[in-house]
């Protein structure tokens, strides 16, 4: 009798779950530590994308769930963070880091445990030596820098000047703009790494000066760069023309009057379909995007709920091949999404933008 | 559950290292060293150099205890005659210049890019085999550190050090040469510290400039705070403790239902409020330090 009763129970639910099926990804990303804000900025993404899915019928029947963890922008507790959701909870799909010498360990460890990793905010070109089921939703710095070189040539900047900020991020980008520059012609007459958190950068731009180039070109952190307009501005270095490279992080806590006719380029994070993604964040959490991350993760979301019902499994084989079906043309609130032969991200919608009257205009 | 203890105690094992190293520097030699994680780091890119330009791995091996035993007679070098409070400042920026070359030697390292791909300690096995092997060389090599600290603090030179301590001076005047003892205590910790970064580098086979900010440091020092000490046990348990506690912090969340910022927050609270409670109220920590063979509370 208790045996029949045990059967009873167990086919009861294997009926049932052949009915609906909760499916529970993870996510990995910086709730503490140096990027704490833009890591709060991707759980809000997160966020929005579950309830809109959930809202909408689910994944297999079910519901859609995600378990966060906080990387504290440290490799080691990513790590911990990566090892606890593949080992202990089984989730098929993982998102996450923020940083790119976070997410490479990381996505080496997940790939090697054959799940999905979806990249949402790591631009090194160095992730694509990542192999697995690795996909980035965010364009890397190569397709970025690359843009910003095509971009100042056809302003006809011919000699430029580069800072950047000293890290992966700065390396990176200011590496691939510099290629993609001398390629079509141009000359990068200096180019100077600052470091983070000083209180002045005159010496890095009276160097920059020495030059005498037709055409700055930066990319800075809020504060920081709030400091190296204002010091430009002071320098008189602002007769010659100034490019941002994702103006809107590189003007948002400058003085207008330092930043005025500047030109540059950024992401396009709210695509053409992305207007009513943009108005339900703003109502829900009272205010604009706190980063250009939140989007990202937001498609992420949605494009791993998509490829797990497409593949009517939770099987992580089944979603990384309905994931890279999916991926051939995804319209997402960051534009279109295509991804190339390693999964990467190929285009990525940028915007010319400069700076008229205090504001960011098109350009 | 059972890879992710694996995956623990191997992280148990590494910062145990560390908490040994660390200790026999501030807890026997008194040196005030702030500027830890430079060795472990001068391990990782032992590990991430041989890799990259392709040396093999004994090479890696010569390289992290030859980039070690530079580093670490530099700390002991530098400032050779300030006290140790003021030391311990200079073995902060000594640290930080270590990262700093690191990040811009591009060329050299990889710059702040790091150097990725690093092959597992043991690449014909895979799986929870790998994670087994892994565990094992951990735990070998932290029980052959704990060993040679234990056999080290009870020789004459062990005593040579607490007497540096506590009364440099008479040190002195009884025939002990500071400076080499220093050099020798700095020198010696610094092959542990660079034990524990060249199995990391392999095991997570990631290496850059982040994972050498000083905040790295002071979680070490907690460890051995909390620990004890004085005390090599202590420093093990210390860093298992934390250890397990940070490991496991998530579970407790995932059960009560908590916000992930809970793990946040608590972490940066017990870290800093476990270093203040027991600075405060238990100053020699949860072991104290063995004097003439009897615990000293």
């Amino acid at each position: 009798m208790k045996r029949l009763l045990t059967y009873a129970i167990l086919v009861a639910g294997l009926a049932g779950s052949a009915h609906a099926k909760d499916v529970t990804i993870g996510a990995i990303i910086p709730l503490s530590g140096a990027s704490a804000t833009q890591g709060e900025d991707q759980r809000r993404g997160m966020e929005l994308a579950l309830e809109k899915i959930n809202v909408n019928g689910g994944v297999l029947g079910g519901k859609l769930s995600i378990i966060t963890e906080d990387s504290a922008g440290r490799a080691p507790t990513a790590l911990d963070a990566a090892k606890k959701l593949v080992t202990v909870d089984n989730v098929p799909v993982l998102i996450g880091e923020f940083s790119s010498g976070i997410t490479i360990p990381v996505g080496e460890y997940i790939a090697q445990q054959k799940k999905v990793h979806l990249n949402v905010a790591s631009t090194s070109i160095d992730v694509r030596k990542i192999k697995g089921d690795f996909y980035s939703v965010i364009g890397l710095d190569d397709v970025s820098g690359a843009f910003s070189a095509q971009d100042a040539i056809d302003r006809g900047a011919k000699k430029v000047a580069v800072i950047a900020p000293n890290n992966a991020y700065g390396q990176g980008i200011a590496d691939a703009f510099a290629k993609k520059f001398k390629e079509l012609g141009g000359e990068v007459a200096a180019s100077i790494m600052y470091t983070e958190g000083q209180t002045s950068y005159r010496r890095e731009l009276q160097q920059l000066e020495k030059s005498a180039p037709d055409m700055y070109v930066y990319t800075a952190y809020g504060k920081e760069s709030a400091t190296i307009n204002r010091e430009a501005f002071e320098l008189g270095l602002t007769d010659t023309p100034w490019y941002a490279m994702y103006i809107t992080m590189c003007t948002a806590d400058s003085d207008p009057k330092y930043i005025e006719g500047q030109i540059g380029m950024d992401l396009n994070y709210v695509g053409p379909s992305g207007a009513d993604y943009q108005a339900a964040y703003k109502k829900q959490y009272n205010g604009d995007f706190l980063s250009t991350f939140n989007g990202f993760a937001y498609d992420a979301v949605m494009m791993a709920a998509a490829a797990i019902n497409k593949a009517q499994s939770d099987d992580p084989a089944a979603i990384a091949a309905a994931l890279a079906e999916i991926g051939k043309k995804y319209d997402g609130v960051t534009g279109e999404i295509a991804f190339d032969d390693e999964h990467q991200r190929v285009t990525q919608p940028y915007l010319k933008l400069k700076i008229a009257s205090g504001k960011v205009a098109s350009n | 559950m059972f890879d992710f203890l694996i995956h623990v105690l191997i992280m148990c094992c590494l910062y145990s290292m560390l908490a040994l190293s660390l200790n026999l520097q501030v807890g026997f030699g008194g040196l005030m060293n702030f500027g830890q994680i430079a060795l472990f780091g001068c391990g990782a890119y032992g590990a991430a150099l041989a890799y990259k330009y392709d040396l093999g791995f004994a090479s890696g091996i010569l390289i992290a205890v030859g980039l070690s035993a530079f580093v670490s007679w530099a700390f002991a070098g530098i400032g050779r005659n300030l006290q140790s409070d003021y030391w311990g400042i200079a073995t902060l920026a000594l640290a930080e210049v270590v990262r700093i070359i690191v990040t811009n030697e591009g060329w050299l390292t990889g710059g702040a890019q790091g150097i990725s791909g690093i092959k597992p300690l043991l690449p014909e096995l895979s799986g929870r085999s790998q994670q087994l092997g892994n565990l094992a060389i951990c735990g070998a090599v932290l029980l052959v550190a704990l060993l040679a600290c234990m056999r080290l603090t009870r020789s004459r030179y062990g005593l040579g050090l607490k007497l540096m301590r506590e009364e440099p001076q008479l040190a002195q005047s009884v025939g002990y040469d500071i400076m080499s003892l220093k050099r020798g205590c700095m020198i010696f910790s610094g092959f542990i510290a660079a034990a524990a970064g060249f199995i990391f580098a392999h095991y997570i086979t990631f290496v850059g400039p982040d994972q050498m900010f000083s905040s790295e440091t002071f979680l070490i020092w907690a460890m051995i705070v909390i620990g004890g000490l004085g005390n090599h046990f202590g420093a093990v348990f210390g860093a298992f403790l934390l250890q397990f506690i940070f490991a496991f912090i998530p579970f407790v969340k995932d059960m009560l239902g908590l916000p992930t910022e809970f793990v946040a927050a608590m972490r940066l609270v017990l870290i800093g409020g476990g270093l203040i409670g027991f600075i405060l109220w238990r100053r020699t920590g949860l072991f104290p330090e063995k004097v003439g063979g009897r615990a000293d509370g």
